[in-house]
């Protein structure tokens, strides 16, 4: 499903460059639930930006489903989006302003899927995550389970093929993590390909394969072998 | 689509309703900004855009000629050659074959009795194909036909305006077919004007219509029907359909030479030169009449125009300032925006969404602004009518017009204020932003702001630049010398002929005024003229003067004042030499004249030299010299005060071939404030003839302030639109200020730390101020003096590059920036440094 090859993140400085992500060699099949690990400033979260499709300023091969997304301009890429992704955030990111209806409900606006189609596929969701009761509410009336619950919701209302979580938990208490986590082990069940960043040994362990990041370089991917690790900065 | 747009609608109504206080000051700063353009425009659309309310308007023409004439004109403004006399126009009614209708008007005042209840009037004299011309159908009753008006004096019938037969006779449809007293003579109502139909001069709203046959009657001692060389009337035309106005001018210029050549072989004497402007050289011009006739158009078009750019500029500064609080809150909504793409958004959607929600603002703030403006437009109006908005025919309730103009203008600020924040989200940086690691869009916000209150701040220093000139304007104006004294003046108009008093009459009864009024407590002197001064009026003739080769192109016009014994010493225009005009200049007396001080130098190099010497009324050979001068006195302002002074003939009353004709200016030197004994002379008048109502009683330094309305009005306005765009742009300017200081707090804390001094600090801060300040001010300099030209015409006694004002703004401006730094810069120099760096 994905192929990263020698892929690189930098960020120009005063003097040159500033990488973040370093030679980046990754393959995902479809049905994998890849756990990332790895300490703060990694390059973790930009990972999954580039898996997403947010970020832009990369370089190498990225190969997802049948399409060269490293020949795909910026519009193409959030075709792609779009299409086959769902993201879920630690922060929950849910629009502030929105029902929870509506925050289901945008995702869909934005593939262009009719009215009616989209009230089914809402209503859907809803009652899959059970969560019908709360569809009125803003997102200050819940909890932060609750919140995660509806941006989890979120993610899969457009059926996308990859779900991508950035510390999905990391709000929760563990209790609510560990709701959270199942209701990922059942998608990943149900055929959702699932890439999460995480601190947490145990939803690592929801996952069938977890790959170490270390200052922009794969330090340990079970499925390839580990890269010596290397300074992360170049003047 | 529509879905789509719905959707956004009602997340764009949450986000007002959710920010209810950020909400408001947006819509009240486009509201002020709208409803200042709203009110400008509703006048300036009445003023020079608007066509007349009558059918087919395209096809109406004004005739105006150019080219040399002799005679008398009465004008009220416009070019002469706007005013034909009656034989012209019978003569191109009847024998041009391009027009549909050709029709003459003139507006005057006339006295209508109602029940013996006398009131003063506006009339209009029309022919009696003028609403027929013009396709106006009458309320009720009927309008006038050509058959009302064939033989003088025959009909007098009359046709009421919607409004005065509101006003004066509540509405009541049984006036028809009643009879009105107009001037001590019976006239029968025979119908009333449409409601929305005024006249065909724009800004006149006459109460009654009579025929041109009853002219004897409306302008009782002034017929001149017969008369060729009196110009008195304004034509229109409706051009036949298909016929356009070269055509139209090509036929009417044939029959206009014909008419010239028969007029010239009338003439007694003519010189060459004369004979070619007259005939050859002059002709008819067929101008666009959609729009009516209007003298107020040409005054008021300029200060209009600029009063216009004036709130075209407080419009973007109001843009400029929104635009900067939406970004500002741009910075807030990043994470939103950001999760929005990351859900899938199109960055067309998002800036539909942003338009949106600039949309319900500006329409918001253009609601408000709509309802704001009758009230800013009813000012304007009162001020232009000399507080007597009555007078003026223009509507200050926004019409469907109006309501266009503010749509698309809160359409057009909203879609360039609504810009400003979807600049910052056109290409963020997800990453960090969905991680809440920074607000990307903080260094783009603020060159954003900085940019934007360096606009206001320019902006501000352009309209206050032109407030200054105006105002320096209109103290130069109130602080002139006149060249009479115009205090404790109070003034009036009497008209004895509105009551019915023959021309024989008339001398013994403003003898007796004077004399009455003389004789008044409180009142030390009267006097009184027909030719008001200050009073935009002018009465002029051409003269021959004794000794003096006029060359044969020199203007020999000269104001020709028609003056009461008494009238120097009354006004207080000091005499240069001689004597002025006494009791004894009789109509059996040697006649004489004094002049002032401009035409003795220009005839006679000194006043003292023009005593004794002689001059007669009219010009060429056959012209009597029978006028001594016996007196020159100092020049006095005329027309106005702005004007030049123009060479002035006064000659006594009672030697005058019209004194028996013409209503007068009385002027009364009262000994306490004259507005006090205005209430003494009503009721001496009353005395003497309950019949005499006078016209517009007032103070001279209340005609005076009146005849500044305007330059007042454009100083007010510019002064309101200048300090309004310094608080908006201070207001900014602070908020940037406030802004930075507070993202440099740790900077500031390691400073001073390492040992800079509070000074060093507060240094710092007006650092960035003087290069944001500086900066707009070198740009608005150059521009304001540039922009300063178009206002030259409008100004007086100061340059449009006038040094001392534009240093003044300018300091204002810089100080005005000082202190919107103050807060900021207190802030700063306060940083406790251990606080700072622990906080960072």
């Amino acid at each position: 499903m994905i192929q990263l090859r020698n892929v690189e993140r930098s960020y120009k400085t005063g003097a040159g460059a500033t990488y973040v992500l370093r030679r980046i060699n990754l393959d995902i099949q479809a049905g994998d639930f890849v756990t990332v690990m790895g300490p703060s400033g990694a390059g973790k979260s930009t990972m999954l930006s580039i898996l997403g499709m947010l970020d832009d300023g990369w370089a190498g091969e990225y190969h997802f489903l049948d399409h060269a997304v490293h020949k795909l301009d910026r519009k193409k890429r959030a075709d792609l989006n779009r299409q086959y992704i769902g993201f879920v955030f630690q922060s929950y990111h849910l629009l502030d302003n929105l029902t929870v209806y509506e925050n289901l409900d945008v995702p869909l606006s934005y593939r262009n899927v009719s009215r009616g189609q989209r009230a089914s596929m809402v209503a859907e969701v809803l009652d899959r995550f059970q969560i019908v009761g709360k569809k009125d509410l803003y997102p200050s009336q819940l909890s932060g389970g609750q919140q995660q619950l509806v941006g989890v919701a979120r993610a899969v209302v457009g059926n996308p093929k990859l779900i991508l979580a950035d510390e999905p938990t990391g709000n929760l208490h563990s209790s609510q993590a560990k709701e959270i986590m199942e209701l990922f082990k059942k998608l990943n069940d149900q055929g959702t390909t699932i890439v999460q960043v995480t601190h947490s040994e145990a939803n690592a362990a929801y996952g069938n394969r977890t790959i170490q990041l270390f200052d922009g370089w794969i330090a340990n991917d079970p499925k390839n072998e580990p890269v010596p690790n290397t300074t992360a900065s170049i003047g | 689509m529509i879905d789509a747009l719905l959707q956004d609608l009602r997340y764009a109504v949450r986000m007002v309703r959710n920010n209810p206080g950020f909400s408001l000051i947006v819509a009240m700063t486009l509201a002020l900004g709208i409803g200042a353009n709203t009110a400008i425009f509703t006048l300036l659309d009445q003023i020079l855009l608007r066509s007349l309310p009558v059918r087919d308007p395209q096809q109406l023409v004004q005739l105006q000629f150019v080219g040399s004439d002799s005679g008398r004109t009465s004008s009220r403004g416009g070019s002469p050659g706007d005013y034909f006399s009656y034989p012209m126009y019978r003569d191109l009614r009847d024998r041009s074959t391009v027009f549909n209708g050709v029709l003459a008007t003139y507006a005057t005042q006339v006295g209508v009795q109602w029940h013996n209840q006398p009131d003063l009037a506006t009339a209009e004299l029309v022919s009696g194909n003028y609403f027929e011309t013009l396709g106006v159908h009458p309320a009720m009753g009927r309008l006038f036909v050509q058959s009302d008006d064939v033989v003088q004096q025959a009909k007098p019938v009359a046709v009421l305006s919607f409004n005065y037969w509101q006003r004066r006779f509540g509405g009541d449809p049984g006036i028809l077919n009643q009879t009105v007293v107009i001037n001590a003579h019976p006239f029968t109502v025979i119908g009333i004007a449409p409601k929305n139909f005024h006249s065909i001069v724009v800004e006149d709203a006459p109460d009654v219509f009579a025929t041109m046959m009853m002219k004897a009657e409306i302008t009782p001692g002034w017929n001149d029907l017969d008369n060729r060389r009196s110009r008195w009337l304004n034509i229109f035309a409706r051009l036949k359909p298909g016929v356009s106005r070269n055509q139209g001018e090509a036929e009417i210029n044939n029959l206009w030479h014909s008419i010239r050549t028969d007029e010239l072989k009338d003439m007694k004497v003519h010189s060459a030169t004369f004979r070619e402007k007259f005939v050859e050289k002059s002709r008819v011009n067929l101008l666009d009449g959609a729009r009516g006739f209007s003298p107020l158009r040409d005054v008021l078009r300029t200060p209009l125009l600029i009063v216009m750019g004036m709130v075209g500029l407080v419009m973007l500064i109001a843009c400029a300032n929104v635009a900067g609080l939406l970004s500002v809150r741009a910075v807030g909504r990043m994470k939103e925006i950001s999760v929005r793409y990351a859900l899938g958004a199109r960055r067309s959607r998002i800036l539909q969404q942003l338009l949106i929600e600039g949309l319900l603002l500006g329409l918001a703030g253009g609601a408000v602004g709509v309802m704001l403006s009758p009230y800013i437009s009813a000012l304007l109006v009162q001020r232009m009518a000399s507080g007597s908005p009555n007078n003026l025919p223009f509507s200050v309730s926004p019409d469907l017009r109006i309501l266009a103009f503010s749509f698309v203008l809160s359409l057009v600020v909203s879609i360039l204020f609504s810009l400003a924040p979807a600049f910052h989200f056109w290409r963020p940086d997800l990453t960090p932003a969905l991680k809440q690691q920074t607000t990307t869009a903080a260094g783009g916000t603020m060159r954003f702001r900085r940019a934007s209150v360096g606009i206001q701040i320019g902006l501000s220093l352009l309209l206050l630049f032109g407030a200054g000139l105006f105002a320096r304007t209109l103290y130069n104006l109130r602080t002139l010398d006149a060249g009479f004294a115009t205090d404790h003046l109070l003034t009036f108009g009497i008209d004895p002929k509105l009551a019915g008093y023959q021309p024989e009459q008339i001398p013994a009864l403003y003898q007796r005024l004077l004399t009455t009024l003389g004789a008044l407590p409180g009142v030390r002197m009267a006097a009184a003229t027909n030719d008001p001064l200050l009073a935009n009026n002018n009465e002029s003739t051409n003269v021959t003067v004794s000794g003096y080769n006029a060359k044969e192109d020199e203007d020999m016009n000269v104001e020709w004042s028609i003056v009461t014994p008494s009238f120097f010493s009354t006004l207080e225009i000091p005499l240069v030499a001689g004597r002025g005009i006494g009791e004894q200049d009789g109509p059996d007396a040697a006649k004489v004249v004094v002049i002032n001080e401009s035409m003795a130098r220009h005839f006679f190099g000194d006043p003292q030299r023009a005593i004794g010497q002689s001059l007669g009324s009219g010009a060429g050979n056959g012209v009597k010299m029978a006028l001594q001068i016996v007196g020159v006195v100092s020049d006095a302002k005329h027309e106005t005060l702005r004007n030049e002074v123009p060479r002035t003939v006064f000659v006594p009353l009672l030697q005058s071939k019209e004194a028996g004709f013409i209503p007068l200016q009385f002027y009364a030197r009262t000994s306490q404030a004259p507005e006090s004994t205005a209430t003494t002379i009503r009721a001496a008048l009353q005395r003497i003839d309950s019949g005499l109502v006078p016209d517009t009683m007032r103070s001279m330094e209340a005609q005076i302030d009146d005849s500044l309305n305007t330059e007042r009005m454009i100083a007010l306005l510019a002064a309101s639109f200048g300090v309004l765009a310094a608080l908006l742009a201070a207001v900014g300017l602070y908020g940037v200020l406030a802004y930075s200081t507070a993202q440099r707090t740790r900077e500031i804390g390691i400073r001073i730390a390492l040992g800079a001094s509070r000074t060093a600090v507060v240094r710092l801060v007006l650092s960035e101020v003087a290069m944001l300040v500086g900066l707009s001010i070198a740009v608005a300099v150059p521009l304001a003096l540039s922009l300063s030209r178009l206002l030259r015409s409008q100004l007086f006694g100061v340059s449009n590059n006038d040094p001392w004002t534009l240093a003044a703004i300018t300091g204002l401006v810089a100080a005005m920036a000082l202190l919107a730094a103050w807060i900021p810069m207190r802030r700063a120099a306060g940083v406790d440094p251990m606080v700072a760096l622990r906080y960072e």
